[in-house]
């Protein structure tokens, strides 16, 4: 075998003598050539909804989308700074309207020109309630929000009256209120423009996008693949050194990775808990440990009667208490993830360690006592729903197991089948007591943890949690002059979340990944993707 | 087991269906003499039935003796776990007991087998374990034996247009792969228990015990004692059950006691794959699957699970091979 390796090995340093010796570049890794025309394959699950920018809200419909579309600004994964992309510039003066000016000459994979009013267009369309866009909050800061997406019955207009075209490169975004870190928001996928012909067909368009990123839709195979390719006229900061991305679907992360290490695929999203203790000697220096910003809770269905009331948040407090995050993380978890003690990630900014006070620290006497002050669990029986191919059964066994042996509360797991079973009984509120959830951040900002989650009626806000107290602090910090007033003032609102506990922080992501052996200069941001257009194929 | 034939005396030694083969078994001419005599002399008294014959040859046969012994175990353990350990099987100890190896100085003791990735008593899961396996095998056979005995004993008595209805209701359930079929029933339930694994196991496996009793009830209502019967004014109730089942029972006894063994193993397919048993309950195949995570560094996690099933299965199968030899020695 290592006769074999080295023969390669020379066979790669003589295939470079060569390329340099006739002036070609041989990548920025320097270890071997690449082929800019070569596709790789990156572990990708199931959509949840058609693939309409607002219509993303889990990694399996969005790492797609924000591949094939770009936004004004995206984020870059080295240091997760705002970067401009289609906009020019953002100005304003207030916090509340604010100026965008494009940048000339983008394009659609359709040929057709990304102009203002693809933006405006297409944040009305996402906005809209007829037109059921799961991200349609996203847009709930732009004046004229409440008219086309009123809290009950139709809308009475398709357009909402803050966003003005001004000439084709031009437009205003007014928002209802001061929202400091507005342009924070933008990078998210929800905010991406869209052509003409999309809103003719937009169920046709859900199923073969036309976006205006780096790469472009060519099949879906439903739970098979999405193949994409390399828009040759994407005029972003950040070209592709790769000819496209194919997304496998995978229903567990064990097979994710048996195929990665067969060279069946090339990037994985997480190494399964199983490869955990033995991935970094599988991979060698093809492993990957990058710090995330993403946090794993369980949530509770307040708007149930056997949740809501108010006694039963010193329940979920007693819960939290019984769970020995430490010995989790090191044992089952195997060091893969930092137990929380707070409802924003590590390293976001505006974290802040210790928000969640003594409720996220293990003491068994204590959560017991809790949990019979509050009148105990309904039926001293706690389900926790999660989706059976995330790699998630060891650690909600070792949690249940925690809580029934520190408060005798009769705690199981209940899997279902695939992350989109698990979303639709969740969204579709088909659930009884607890359920797996986890928040990977939309931008690095302490809000975005905390507005999009817990605010009444968020797009994320599955739990039906729903505090005035919360709510008006959000607002308050939302209307600060300085993002970093906005920090702090999040910081209040998050202050507020023990007292009610809609959820239990349980810890800090890590990314625990790898790629092939035929894929080089693959590196993670804090979203837990990697940067793929930067990725290699080896030639 | 009585002489089946005490009452009926219409013919001393009949020879209707399987139970003729009896007597053509490995003894050969020795038996034949034997019944020779028999039915010479008629000493019923003495006559050996079908049941008894094969009582006696399986007694004989160290591979019947070993199963039974075995399942004689496992029967004991499922109804008494707690009187072959101490330990708790749902106590978890992260702390101190995660993947601990096996201790073999902890002679049936907690740690005798080690600890799983959830730091619990690997031996205390596998006694518990045999429960489920044991009830949802001699449950599914036990409903599969009633449903498929009873239609196919109504198709075969009946004949004609209700044979015709009941064969090809078989030959649709035949159609549907015994474990897909499972796999779609049990999604239709939210929280599934034994009880709704036998249901789907049982909903879906009668078709072949129907099929063997049709076969058996059509030879044995051939024989004269059954036409004797009829024509001495024995009502349909009392020649199905008194006459013809007693004689066609035999081939299903066989089927059903191999097809047990299945049934377990189709169990722990379906808890494996994470759509049979559910937490909760403990199961061999639930702890199969969540032993392939950590295969790598702790194979023993896998293995006594493993081992039990594959104990438990092949005693079973063993059991039904040894009865059909004994009720059926034309396919020894």
């Amino acid at each position: 075998m290592p006769e074999a390796a080295r023969a390669r090995w020379v066979l790669a340093v003589a295939t470079s003598v060569v390329l340099v010796a006739t002036g070609c570049s041989s990548g920025g890794g320097g270890s071997s050539s690449s082929d800019t025309s070569k596709t790789f394959s990156y572990q990708s699950s199931e959509p949840q909804n058609p693939l309409q920018p607002a219509n993303a809200n889990e990694v399996g419909g969005g790492r797609i989308l924000q591949n094939l579309f770009r936004g004004l600004v995206d984020y870059d994964p080295s240091t997760a700074k705002i970067r401009m992309q289609v906009a020019d510039k953002i100005d304003t003066s207030d916090s509340q309207t604010f100026t965008v000016t494009l940048k000339d000459g983008w394009k659609f994979h359709d040929g057709t020109p990304v102009h203002a009013k693809n933006f405006v267009d297409a944040w009305n369309w996402g906005a809209t309630t007829s037109n059921n866009q799961i991200n349609s909050s996203w847009f709930s800061d732009i004046e004229g929000y409440k008219d086309v997406h009123p809290a009950g019955g139709q809308p009475t207009v398709t357009t909402m009256s803050g966003l003005t075209v001004t000439d084709d490169l031009h437009f205003t975004v007014k928002l209802s209120n001061k929202v400091s870190y507005f342009e924070y928001k933008l990078g998210y996928i929800a905010f991406s423009p869209l052509p003409d012909g999309f809103f003719k067909d937009p169920a046709g368009y859900g199923q073969k996008p036309v976006g205006n990123g780096p790469y472009q839709f060519v099949s879906w195979s439903h739970n098979q693949e999405v193949v994409t390719k390399t828009f040759p006229d994407y005029q972003g900061v950040d070209k592709p050194k790769n000819g496209g991305v194919v997304f496998k679907m995978y229903n567990t992360s064990e097979a994710a990775y048996a195929d990665l290490q067969s060279s069946n695929l090339d990037v994985i999203d997480q190494v399964p808990p199983s490869a955990l203790a033995t991935y970094k000697n599988d991979l060698g220096n093809r492993a990957i440990d990058a710090p995330q910003g993403a946090i794993q809770n369980i949530g509770f269905t307040l708007y149930q009667s056997d949740w809501s009331s108010p006694d039963k948040a010193k329940v979920r407090q007693g819960l939290s208490m019984a769970i020995d995050r430490d010995t989790i993380t090191k044992t089952v978890l195997q060091g893969s993830r930092k137990a929380a003690s707070a409802w924003v990630a590590e390293g976001v900014e505006g974290y802040k360690e210790g928000a969640c006070g003594d409720a996220c620290k293990f003491d068994p006497a204590k959560a017991k006592a809790l949990i019979t002050e509050g009148g105990g669990v309904p039926g001293n029986k706690l389900t926790i729903t999660y989706n059976a191919d995330g790699g998630h059964k060891e650690w909600v066994d070792a949690v249940c197991n925690s809580i029934r042996q520190s408060t005798g509360v009769d705690c199981t797991g209940d899997p279902k089948p695939d992350f989109k079973t698990a979303r639709a009984a969740i969204t579709g509120h088909q659930l009884n007591g607890a359920f797996r959830t986890g928040w990977v951040q939309d931008y690095p900002l302490n809000a975005n943890f905390l507005s999009d989650v817990y605010r009444t009626g968020a797009a994320s806000n599955d739990f039906g949690y729903s505090n005035p107290q919360f709510d008006q602090l959000a607002k308050q910090a939302d209307e600060a002059s300085s993002v970093a007033d906005t920090v702090t003032g999040y910081q209040k609102a998050e202050a507020v979340l023990p007292s009610g506990m809609p959820t239990i922080p349980l810890w800090y992501y890590r990314t625990n990944s790898g790629y092939s052996t035929k894929v080089q200069s693959v590196m993670f941001d804090s979203f837990g993707n990697p940067a793929w257009t930067q990725i290699q194929v080896k030639g | 087991m009585p002489d089946i034939h005490d009452e009926d005396s219409y013919e001393p030694h009949p020879k209707p269906g399987v139970s003729h083969l009896d007597y053509a078994g490995e003894q050969g001419m020795a038996v034949e003499q034997e019944t020779l005599v028999e039915s010479d002399v008629v000493k019923r008294e003495e006559a050996r039935s079908l049941w008894g014959d094969a009582w006696r040859d399986l007694r004989r046969r160290p591979i019947f003796l070993i199963s039974a012994v075995l399942i004689l175990l496992l029967v004991i353990m499922a109804i008494f776990p707690w009187a072959f350990t101490d330990a708790d099987p749902r106590k978890a100890d992260l702390v101190h007991n995660y993947l601990k190896r096996p201790d073999w100085t902890d002679f049936f003791g907690a740690g005798w087998f080690g600890y799983d990735g959830q730091g619990r008593s690997i031996y205390a899961r596998v006694v518990y374990g045999a429960r489920a396996s044991i009830t949802v095998g001699i449950c599914v056979t036990a409903a599969v034996t009633v449903l498929g005995g009873l239609a196919g004993m109504i198709a075969g008595y009946f004949g004609g247009g209700v044979d015709a209805v009941i064969s090809r209701i078989i030959d649709i359930f035949f159609g549907i792969p015994l474990l897909l079929g499972a796999l779609v029933l049990l999604n239709a339930f939210s929280t599934r228990t034994v009880w709704s694994v036998v249901v789907a196991l049982g909903f879906l496996g009668w078709t072949q015990i129907a099929r063997v009793m049709r076969g058996a009830v059509l030879t044995v209502k051939q024989s004269d004692y059954v036409v004797a019967g009829r024509a001495l004014g024995a009502g349909t109730g009392r020649l199905m059950f008194r006459h013809i089942l007693p004689n066609a029972i035999a081939p299903v006894i066989v089927v059903a006691t191999i097809a047990l063994g299945g049934y377990i193993a189709t169990e722990a397919t379906l808890s494996f794959l994470g759509i049979g048993l559910q937490d909760p309950t403990i199961s061999w195949g639930i702890d199969i699957s969540s032993a392939q995570k950590v295969i790598r560094t702790a194979p023993y996690v896998l293995f006594f699970p493993a081992a039990a099933l594959s104990v438990t299965v092949l005693a079973f199968i063993m059991l039904g091979d040894a009865v059909r030899d004994a009720l059926d020695p034309k396919l020894r």
